[in-house]
């Protein structure tokens, strides 16, 4: 897409960030920060009960017009979430619940007041009058017969239940070898460090409802809100500043939002919602949370023949608009085959309800449960065949000569070298000096362990990927508005949104390279629908790919346009005319792109004839094969675990990736190393825990534990590049890679540690009690 | 209502606040010091330390009414703060800085440990950081930063 031959070199290049200045000096602004005259806090009442029908809610005598019920907000229209089948039971998700509610913390009024602890003590004084109702929590057991379901009507608590399969499994039933194994990754909270937020009201001037949230996706977000509240979307600006994290959770519709748009549609003033941790904590979207009963078929020489199984995935309470939870159990199904030459598949999946909070996207999304579970799994097979689990994983991975590659479970890899990576990771780890020190044995009486895992990451996917998901949004393209202004500089209006992930910078690097100008002549703007033009948000590591795709497109147009009007006021032919460092040039001659930039927009008498004035583009982009670009890598790390106590401690964590050609180094490896520490928090400490009668049990920072620096290891990191075929530049989305491995690799290392007892670590996250427990059961075993 | 007076990066402000309320809801909602972060709300994330007698100090486990007659600083306080902005170079050239929410924080508890611990180690850091939360990073490059600023300071 290049029209210069000299490019600046800012594409690879590790270029600081553009965005780091406000967070610095502690200016920035998130939801939290905005102030408005006249301002009012809202306080949520939630429910205490996990599953009961609602008698009555009284309001508080003398404070009724401050507490909001369902029947106060006005017509509400509830929106169909999940996928477009007819086989998914779509249920309402009501803002404030009315007549029945499905899990402890969900929203039952809103409560209003100057302040967030006024409006605490009205919500205190709101009576809750229910009849409790028997409750679900199971995942597995919510299935079995004679269970009372969520809903009326249904004839058991499955959303759906769908067959995932290729090949023949029946073809390989005579395998010599055959593995069964249960894995379990337990349900866990999300907690980006700012918690979800809205402050909304109506802008009289502009007609419109404003609504300023913590979210990623606000385009999308204004098309179900409008829907909801009845509004045209014109009349609805939705804004997401400066946003603390989301990593999939702040990209869903939630009862929160909807209820605070509405009140501010009545009440007249600006109205504020910020959620506290332990409203985050119970309410916030949850994730992960499925169980798998797998075998695995294979040869006597290691070679993996299918896999069969089964998969159940807890959605908690409702399904969150626009995808619903099906998509966990699909994508966790068709990943369970990994990068794997496996022909044959078959799991029965099953999306179940619970009463507990509504399950939705956290990154990784499904794909650190299935390598957790067929990562697992090929390990125990190693041990099963007396094999390295290392030579197990040469013996099945897919091959550089086998590109590209369609697994069983329909994910077509496309480009890269996955033996290489996995020879890589032995290597920075020393894997024989480890295995030496293994066998010596520590002095302090702890166990080494090593432990190995491969994963694969799907990004860039579009039309094609997101039909076939069924989802009721396609995100098949993203789209870039870029505007010179009369001085040179640069503004890029962009549907994607910036939370962390540096893209003020890159897409700034990607204008830069087609604009012959330095990225700090460019501004990025996003997060405002009243701005920026439609796109669909930063989620599944797509914005490099789409919306570096739709950036470099409007550039390359404006670029066009600008030598057009170069060549004229340098009298020279436009194919002798390049754009670089800040000018057009035609041989020895040239003049600053300011200078074009100048007459294009306040000079027009200056132009060629047959140039139109002003200097801006639009255009959109989604890669030519949309069913996606795939990063891939393999994680490997060495533990010291204490038998006794249960407690891990990482001494070596490696991490040898391909992401295809990195836009900024820099911002890759950060990706990789946050996305590596929020896979060691799956794996090791955090668990949103209910107890039997649905009440959770890690409602703060002190029983939902965060890993901190002193639980984190400094990470080796090894990239190769081969470039995607199919996306600008070769790249490939890689921002969730990081997070999908940990789980498998940790708890291969722990079942490397105790394997001569035969401990089983089949369970995340693998706390000092799971893991201490799982020992002295082996031990029970033994003796 | 109890009327306090806090000295409060270098002026002095004040305020009427009720029995309950913290520290970080007069910095926050009274004074409009939005670049103290609220994190947690119950001292375990980090994001709203502040320094209070030159200590480091969690303001959302603080009682306003404990604050009255206290010297406070928050990050808008640090501005022209010579060992600060070394250390906010330093978060810049490391990329230890994402989403920017627990960044003001861990600005103020890692001027905190460079104050203390003049030649830190990388456990030290990562001890003393213990009970600062982010969620972005991987701490590594927040760990980078704090030595590499510290070696800055012994040179200087």
């Amino acid at each position: 897409m290049s029209h210069h031959d000299e490019p600046d070199g800012w594409i690879g290049r590790s270029l600081l960030r553009k965005e780091d200045n406000r967070h610095l000096l502690g200016a920035s602004t998130f939801v939290g920060d905005i102030r408005m005259p006249g301002m009012q806090d809202i306080a949520f009442v939630r429910s205490g009960s996990a599953h009961a029908r609602v008698v009555d809610i009284e309001k508080p005598a003398g404070l009724e017009q401050r507490v909001y019920t369902l029947a106060d907000l006005g017509p509400i229209w509830s929106l169909d979430s999940g996928p477009e089948m007819a086989s998914f039971r779509s249920v309402p998700y009501p803002p404030l619940a009315s007549d029945r509610v499905r899990f402890v913390g969900q929203t039952v009024a809103a409560c209003m007041a100057p302040t967030r602890a006024e409006a605490e003590d009205i919500a205190q004084q709101v009576v809750l009058n229910v009849n409790e109702l028997p409750v679900v929590i199971d995942t597995v057991d919510s299935l079995k017969p004679g269970t009372g379901t969520l809903f009326d009507g249904w004839t058991d608590n499955a959303f759906v239940h769908a067959t995932i399969a290729g090949g023949d499994i029946a073809s390989v039933a005579g395998a010599p070898v055959q593995l069964r194994r249960q894995f379990k990754m337990n349900r866990q909270s999300v907690a980006p460090l700012e918690t979800r937020g809205i402050v909304a009201w109506w802008d009289y001037r502009l007609d419109e409802l404003v609504v300023y949230i913590s979210n990623q996706g606000p385009h999308v977000l204004r098309h179900g809100l409008a829907q909801t509240l009845g509004l045209p979307e014109h009349k609805l600006r939705v804004i997401a500043p400066d946003v603390g994290g989301g990593f999939g959770s702040k990209n869903r519709l939630m009862p929160e939002d909807i209820t605070v748009a509405a009140i501010a549609m009545k009440c007249g003033h600006p109205v504020r919602w910020i959620e506290d941790r332990r409203e985050h904590l119970i309410s916030g979207v949850q994730a992960r949370e499925h169980y798998y009963d797998l075998t695995l078929y294979a040869e006597r020489n290691g070679r993996i023949l299918g896999l069969k199984g089964e998969l159940f995935v807890d959605a908690g309470a409702y399904s969150l608009w626009p995808s619903g939870p099906f998509m966990e159990s699909s994508m966790a199904a068709r990943n369970l085959p990994g990068p794997y030459r496996i022909e044959h598949l078959h799991v029965e999946t099953h999306t179940v309800a619970t009463n507990k909070a509504p399950l939705g996207p956290y990154r990784g999304v499904a794909r650190p449960g299935a390598c957790f579970a067929i990562e697992r799994a090929i390990d125990e097979l190693a041990h099963e065949l007396g094999m390295d689990p290392v030579e197990l994983r040469r013996i099945n991975l897919v091959r550089a000569v086998d590109m590209p590659f369609e697994t069983i479970g329909g994910l077509s890899l496309d480009t890269g070298d996955y033996p290489v990576a996995l020879e890589a990771v032995v290597e920075m780890l020393d894997i024989p000096a480890v295995r030496a020190r293994q066998a010596r044995g520590e002095k302090d009486g702890r166990r080494i362990g090593i432990g190995f895992a491969v994963y694969t990451e799907q990004s860039g996917h579009g039309t094609i990927e997101w039909t076939k998901r069924k989802s009721r949004v396609v995100p098949g393209y993203e789209s870039a508005t870029v505007r010179m202004l009369p001085d040179g500089t640069v503004h890029i209006a962009v549907g994607i949104l910036n939370h962390g992930q540096g893209l003020e910078t890159t897409l700034a690097q990607v204008a830069a390279h087609e604009l012959g100008i330095d990225p700090s002549q460019i501004s990025i703007r996003h997060g405002d629908t009243g701005t920026t033009p439609f796109g669909f948000g930063t989620f599944a590591s797509r914005s490099m790919v789409f919306s570096g795709g739709a950036v470099a497109k409007a550039s390359a147009l404006l670029a066009d346009k600008v030598r057009r009007i170069g060549a004229h006021l340098l009298q020279a032919p436009l194919k002798a005319v390049t754009i670089s460092a800040g000018a057009a040039h035609a041989g020895r001659a040239s003049v600053p792109i300011g200078e074009i930039a100048r007459v294009a927009n306040i000079r027009p008498e200056m132009l060629p004839p047959d140039v139109s004035p002003g200097l801006e583009a639009t255009a959109t982009y989604e890669p030519p094969d949309s069913g996606g670009v795939y990063s891939y890598g393999v994680h490997a790390t060495v533990i010291a675990v204490d038998p006794e106590t249960g407690v891990v401690e990482l001494l070596q964590y490696a991490v040898a990736e391909d992401c295809g050609t990195m836009i900024n180094p820099m911002i890759v490896d950060g990706q990789i190393m946050g996305g590596v520490a929020q896979g060691i928090g799956t794996a090791l400490y955090e668990e949103s825990r209910y107890d039997e009668s649905g009440e959770p049990l890690a409602t703060t920072f002190g029983d939902y534990v965060m890993p901190c620096a002193p639980e984190i290891p400094s990470f080796q990191i090894k990239h190769f590049v081969t470039s995607a075929r199919n996306t600008l530049h070769g790249i490939k989305g890689m921002g969730e890679g990081g997070a999908i491995a940990p789980p498998a690799a940790i708890a291969n290392a722990l079942a490397d540690a105790f394997r001569d007892i035969g401990a089983a670590f089949n369970e995340t996250p693998l706390t000092p009690r799971r893991v201490s427990d799982a020992v002295a059961r082996a031990q029970g075993d033994a003796a | 209502m109890n009327a306090i007076v806090l000295n409060v990066n270098g002026r002095s402000a004040s305020c009427n606040v009720e029995q309950r309320d913290s520290l970080l809801e007069v910095l926050r909602e009274h004074l409009d010091l939005t670049g103290t972060h609220v994190g947690c709300e119950h001292g375990a994330c980090g994001a709203c330390t502040v320094s209070m007698d030159g200590v480091a100090v969690r303001s959302c486990v603080v009682l306003a009414v404990m604050s009255d007659g206290r010297r406070i600083e928050t990050i808008e306080g640090t501005r022209s703060d010579r060992v600060m902005n070394v250390i906010r170079r330093h978060f810049h050239e490391k990329h230890a800085v994402q989403c920017g929410f627990c960044t003001p924080g861990m600005l103020m508890m890692a001027r905190d440990i460079i104050c203390r611990h003049p030649e830190p180690s990388e456990t030290l850091i990562r001890e003393q950081l213990s009970g600062q939360i982010c969620r972005c990073t991987g701490y590594a490059n927040i760990v980078t930063a704090i030595r590499s600023a510290a070696e800055e300071m012994r040179q200087a």
